[in-house]
């Protein structure tokens, strides 16, 4: 009795292995030495992307390929390294993707692409540009370098972004700012909602412009700003008592507002076609 | 979410007014998207006919003999005359019934054109030709692109083509924007955002490495 329960034991064993390795994803990993102000450029189509600050003179890739539908095709230029999924016939988005966990130099400049995504970097200083299709894109404690992303419906998240210039422009995916500052944050949203939650602090510029989505705006109440907001068609609404400031802009009860706060040392720009445009104050507790 | 969870939740979610969640199930599914462009377009209609105003006495008399043929509604007999003010239930039930389903109906389409405390826009089209006009028609290089889209990756076209389209009209509003208002700069930074955002699309959909 025994040895059959062993025998029915070790069956189930092999069977279990042998569909492991049958499906077994293939693992690789890619060393690079780099100088300073290095660039990485991935091209991933499905998949995720995480990049990380980690050793100075040394780029680390780590991949996961999900298929033999999918190869890496991996160089280097000096400090410039490129790295591309390369989709053989037959790949779809499952066959097709691949994972990476990359780590780099603080100082490196990353490129992203990625349809599916998701994109994540953080703790960087160097330049960051992402380009997705509908991944969602989490960029977080970056500070000091150009922040590019463009997305068409992914959801974009950026947090604790300081002294940086940020551009980001999404079509239809929201866009979610926390505590981002610099002295340039602009973004261009068509049907996506943009929230803004921060102090507008840096004595920068601030552009959060959008067709149809809606813009909130959440700052505290010593915040030092000069700010314009209008919506054509939608409401606009301030939680704030706003110094008035002399102004060709067209102010109208409802649908548009100017004025300065402390010492408006920021330039803030609320404008949206046919959203609702709220600028909150912080409630402090 | 499911389709079944985003019918359930469409009265409440007119345009404008609906959550992230619903945004995304639309953008997604394609079934869901017919459902609400026809339900737009029969709302645009029901406003049409709003308009149309009352028929003329005779077609309601021709609708009374037709119903009187049919016997679904009787003149009444003398016995009945007695009591002319009690309304004859089948014919209240006969009538009543189409009529409420009617208002139901138009009742339906009304709340979710406007949606949950939502003002009906000033200049809302109320014709048929206004609403097609909303819509920009694709130009033949979006067309070309759509096309390549297709080819390389069918599953994305109809993404692509939700996408032109909303550039197309954020570049009609911002361009109608900058013609009444020249010298207004919130205008022509609507009308640069837009032509930024039509560039992206296209960037997107050429560069070799995505769909």
């Amino acid at each position: 009795m025994l040895s059959r329960q062993r025998a029915a034991q070790l069956v189930v064993v092999v069977v279990l292995v042998g569909v492991v390795l049958a499906t077994a994803e293939d693992r690789k990993e890619f060393r690079f030495k780099v100088r300073k102000g290095a660039s990485i450029s991935v091209v991933n189509q499905y998949g995720p992307i995480s990049v990380k600050a980690g050793a100075r003179k040394e780029v680390l890739v780590t991949a996961i390929l999900h298929s033999d539908k999918v190869e890496i095709d991996q160089g280097q230029s000096g400090s410039r390294i490129t790295l591309l999924s390369h989709l053989l016939p037959g790949a779809d988005a499952t066959s097709g993707q691949v994972e990476y966990q990359i780590v780099v130099p603080a100082d490196a400049s990353v490129t992203l692409h990625s349809t599916t995504g998701p994109l994540h970097v953080e703790k960087l200083h160097g330049d960051v540009i992402l380009e997705s299709n509908t991944a969602n894109v989490d960029l977080r404690d970056l500070a000091d370098g150009h922040v590019h992303v463009k997305t068409l419906n992914g959801l974009v998240t950026l947090t604790n972004i300081v002294d940086g210039h940020v551009e980001i422009t999404s079509l239809g995916g929201d866009v979610m700012l926390n505590a981002v500052s610099g002295p340039l944050v602009e973004v261009n949203s068509s049907s996506g909602r943009i929230n803004y939650d921060g102090d507008f602090g840096g004595e920068g510029e601030y552009s959060l412009t959008s067709h149809t989505g809606d813009i909130e705006a959440t700052a505290p109440g010593d915040a030092s700003i000069d700010v314009t907001a209008r919506s054509e068609q939608g409401k606009v609404i301030s939680d704030f008592s706003l110094q008035p400031k002399h102004t060709s802009f067209p102010i109208r009860a409802g649908s548009a507002f100017a004025g300065t706060m402390g010492k408006a040392a920021s330039s803030v720009r609320l404008f949206s076609f046919s959203g609702k445009i709220h600028l909150k104050k912080r409630q402090t507790n | 979410m499911t389709c079944a969870e985003f019918e359930q939740a469409l009265p409440d979610a007119s345009e404008g007014n609906r959550e992230f969640e619903h945004e995304q199930h639309l953008r997604s599914c394609s079934a869901c998207r017919s459902l609400v462009a026809d339900l737009n377009a029969i709302s645009q209609q029901a406003r049409a006919l709003q308009d149309c105003g009352d028929p003329s006495p005779r077609v309601w008399n021709s609708i009374e003999i037709a119903l009187t043929r049919e016997g679904i509604i009787r003149q009444p007999s003398r016995g009945e005359l007695a009591s002319v003010h009690r309304f004859p239930s089948r014919w209240s039930s006969a009538w009543l019934l189409p009529v409420a389903a009617a208002l139901l109906v138009t009742a339906g389409v009304v709340r979710y054109e406007r949606g949950p405390g939502q003002r009906v826009m000033p200049n809302a089209p109320t014709t048929t030709a206004q609403v097609a006009s909303m819509r920009p028609e694709p130009s033949p290089d979006d067309r070309q692109l759509i096309e390549s889209v297709a080819l390389r990756s069918p599953a994305m076209k109809a993404s692509y083509e939700a996408n032109l389209q909303d550039v197309n009209s954020y570049i009609r509003d911002a361009e109608q924007s900058v013609k009444n208002n020249p010298n207004d700069e919130a205008a022509q930074q609507y009308l640069s955002n837009a032509y930024e955002q039509r560039e992206m699309v296209y960037e997107m959909a050429e560069e070799r490495s995505l769909p």
